[in-house]
């Protein structure tokens, strides 16, 4: 017997995923959707079964029905929700709010170097740019949301990155759905030319009542010389479901450092595909996992080292609270041919209960003699001598732990470049934990 | 003769500790004036620093019988992090590097929670930062200490000559510094020592406990102690360690109460 364990749930998620497929205009990337979405419904919803998802169980959400976010038009919204806590100065800010960016008019973003374009507009004008694209997460069973994505996204943004941008450009994933069960496809396609520079945040909100799965795919393709920094930032409630995935190409001597952030949220599935195709190209990921309550956190990362001379370097800290669960996944690829490759993993867990679960996968495949590959994975609870020794100073147990908590993600902390973006996002983490305000005057 | 009328600042009474179900401190009894530094030798394995460690509160001993009194309250019935802000410090053996947790802030954050136990106002930046940059020019430390994890990437030295300016800034009451000598050249020995006799007086009271008479060629105590077998064997002043050179801990092991 070999029945697939959600036949009878997959069904009511699947129907409405497919009714709102029929419902997408017949334009030039109709067959594109089409073949995206055949495809798809072939695969099914994922179940523990599947390679990549055996930690995570769809079960619930796969007996819900979605029906599309609805579109806002553009200041229609007063009382926005959730405004993002990453806006600060020097920032330029993009919402997408249910899906359907807020551009003014014109695909003048006022910021040099960038070209801003709603995806819609690219999709009437110029549908080959997004038809003939293909990304290794489509190509692969375990991107199935990313199948999903193509089938239906509504809209997105699609930037053009030319030279040296001066500040973080801000995308803010806002949703305002207050009641029922929405679902939001989004898109981002970020295309650079030779050298260019850029921070890219992405910052994913929750849907202010009702329930959301916002599924969301990115895309980044870096030229000969490029260099991005990328944010995820998810801090969503507990009613939002997001699969985020993030595909970036690298071209040679590219550089990629991207930052996976997970404060908020029901379940948070983030993948990242980093496809190391040029020489000399370098991709240096970091994960910050918050687990706390019941929230679920399953984060793979998958890195491919195609050229000579490649890096790649994997930090993740994962903190399991309350009755959380995180996975950390990261397999790397070495292909043959790839000579002078050097990879590394960095994985370490935090208990902080009984009830929570922290699992690490480090995974290697090598495929060439001439690498260098290395990892390291832990998980523990706080350290019994460390806490001792700050109380032995005077400091209130919840604010030690708080501390020994933060020193924790002190890897991945700094490695943010971007200062106001570090400040916000430990400011956000602070919240999270006791002592808020001791913990405020310790930095 | 001690001639201290100073006020009585610790009272240790018969005190027994297991770990694991093992009897560690089999009976201790201590008595320690303001403005006393006392010296508690012994030979490794007698307990010495179970002694240390259980003032401070840790929770892997378990006291079995026995009083502390400290300033005149039940210190066993404190938590470690009030006994701190009463004004117990101990200077660890094996100070725990911490990445990630900035020492001046540590320090900052301690003598603010002892200060607001004292119900006094916190101090300010810059008053902190002169304090804390006149304590280690004393204690010839770096000033690159200050930005870097607590004890992180120290050398055995460096995170003793850091659990000294601890208890400068913190200005204790009572400190047990728990074989702070040992791992130390003699310049580094000659740092510490100052340090700690520049505390010396008034109304701080110090325990040293040391395997070797070294430390005390440096730091003249008051009353010098043999530990052994879990309890104090012979108590006198200084004399006592220069015989104990002498004789070594065989001597006194003889009189171990069985």
């Amino acid at each position: 017997m070999n029945e697939p364990a959600n036949k009878a749930a997959t069904s009511a998620a699947l129907r409405s995923f497919e009714a709102s497929w029929r419902a997408r205009p017949a334009d030039g990337l109709a067959a594109m959707r089409g073949e995206a979405m055949q495809r798809f419904l072939a695969l099914g919803l994922p179940t523990p079964r599947d390679e990549s998802w055996r930690y995570t169980n769809l079960r619930a959400m796969a007996a819900m029905s979605f029906i599309d976010a609805p579109r806002i038009a553009n200041g229609a919204v007063t009382a926005a929700p959730g405004e993002s806590w990453i806006a600060g100065a020097g920032m330029s800010a993009i919402r997408i709010l249910n899906g359907y960016p807020q551009l003014g008019a014109g695909a003048d973003s006022g910021l040099a170097h960038v070209a801003v374009r709603s995806l819609r507009a690219v999709a009437e004008s110029e549908p080959k740019v997004i038809a003939e694209r293909h990304t290794a997460a489509a190509e692969s069973e375990e991107g199935r949301w990313t199948l999903l994505n193509r089938a239906l996204f509504v809209d997105g943004l699609h930037l053009r990155i030319t030279g040296r941008v001066a500040g973080p450009i801000l995308i803010v994933h806002a949703a305002n759905c207050p009641d029922g069960s929405h679902a939001v496809h989004s898109r981002l396609i970020v295309e650079t030319g030779p050298g260019a520079a850029a921070t890219i945040i992405e910052h994913h909100l929750g849907a202010g009542g009702g329930t959301l799965l916002a599924n969301r795919a990115t895309e980044i393709d870096l030229a000969p010389g490029a260099s991005i920094e990328h944010y995820r930032v998810f801090s969503g409630d507990e009613r939002t479901t997001q699969f985020d995935s993030v595909d970036v190409r690298h071209g040679a001597d590219s550089r990629c450092r991207q930052f996976t952030v997970v404060l908020g949220g029901a379940l948070v599935r983030t993948d990242l595909r980093a496809h190391l195709g040029g020489i000399g190209a370098q991709h240096d990921s970091y994960a910050l996992l918050a687990g706390r309550g019941a929230r679920q956190i399953d984060c793979v990362n998958t890195i491919v080292h195609a050229a000579p001379r490649t890096t790649s370097n994997q930090t993740a800290r994962a903190i399991g609270a309350g009755s959380s669960r995180v996975v950390f996944n990261s397999k790397v690829i070495v292909e043959r041919g790839a000579a002078g490759a050097q990879s590394q993993q960095s994985s370490r867990g935090l208990l902080l209960s009984p009830n929570a679960e922290l699992d690490t996968r480090p995974q290697l495949q090598i495929h060439e003699d001439d690498v260098k590959c290395a990892h390291g994975a832990t998980t523990g609870r706080l350290d019994p001598d460390m806490l001792f020794y700050l109380l032995s100073r005077g400091i209130e147990r919840s604010a030690a732990q708080s501390l020994l908590i933060y020193a924790f993600l002190d890897d991945v902390l700094t490695g943010i470049a971007s200062m106001p973006t570090r400040r916000a996002i430990e400011d956000a983490l602070v919240e999270e934990l006791p002592d808020a305000d001791l913990l405020r005057s310790f930095r | 003769m001690n001639l201290n009328t100073g006020k009585q600042v610790l009272t240790i009474s018969n005190l027994c500790a297991t770990v694991a179900g093992k009897d560690i401190l089999k009976g201790v009894d201590l008595e320690i004036r303001a403005g006393e530094v006392h010296a508690i030798m012994g030979p490794n394995g007698s307990g010495k620093s179970t002694l240390a460690q259980v003032l401070a509160g840790r929770e892997d001993y378990e006291v079995t019988a026995g009083s502390v009194s400290f300033d005149g309250v039940d210190m066993l019935a404190l938590r470690p992090e009030e006994r701190a802000r009463a004004g117990f410090f101990l200077g660890f053996q094996y100070p725990v590097e911490i990445p990630g947790v900035n020492n001046a802030y540590l320090l900052k954050a301690a003598l603010n929670a002892k200060r607001k136990a004292a119900n006094l106002p916190e101090v300010d930046a810059y008053e902190f930062l002169a304090l804390i940059k006149a304590k280690m020019k004393f204690m010839q430390m770096d000033e690159s200490f200050l930005s870097r994890g607590v004890n992180e990437g120290f050398s055995g030295g460096e995170k003793k000559r850091n659990e000294i300016l601890q208890m400068l800034i913190l200005e204790p009451k009572l400190a047990v510094l728990d074989e702070t000598d040992s791992g130390l050249d003699i310049d580094a020995l000659k740092v510490v020592a100052a340090g700690v006799n520049s505390l010396r007086g008034g109304e701080h009271a110090i325990i040293l406990i040391t395997h070797y008479q070294r430390l005390l060629d440096y730091i003249e105590p008051d009353r010098v102690h043999v530990f052994a077998g879990g309890r104090i064997q012979k108590s006198g002043d200084k004399s006592l360690a220069l015989e104990l050179e002498d004789r070594g801990y065989d001597w006194v092991r003889g009189d171990r109460v069985a």
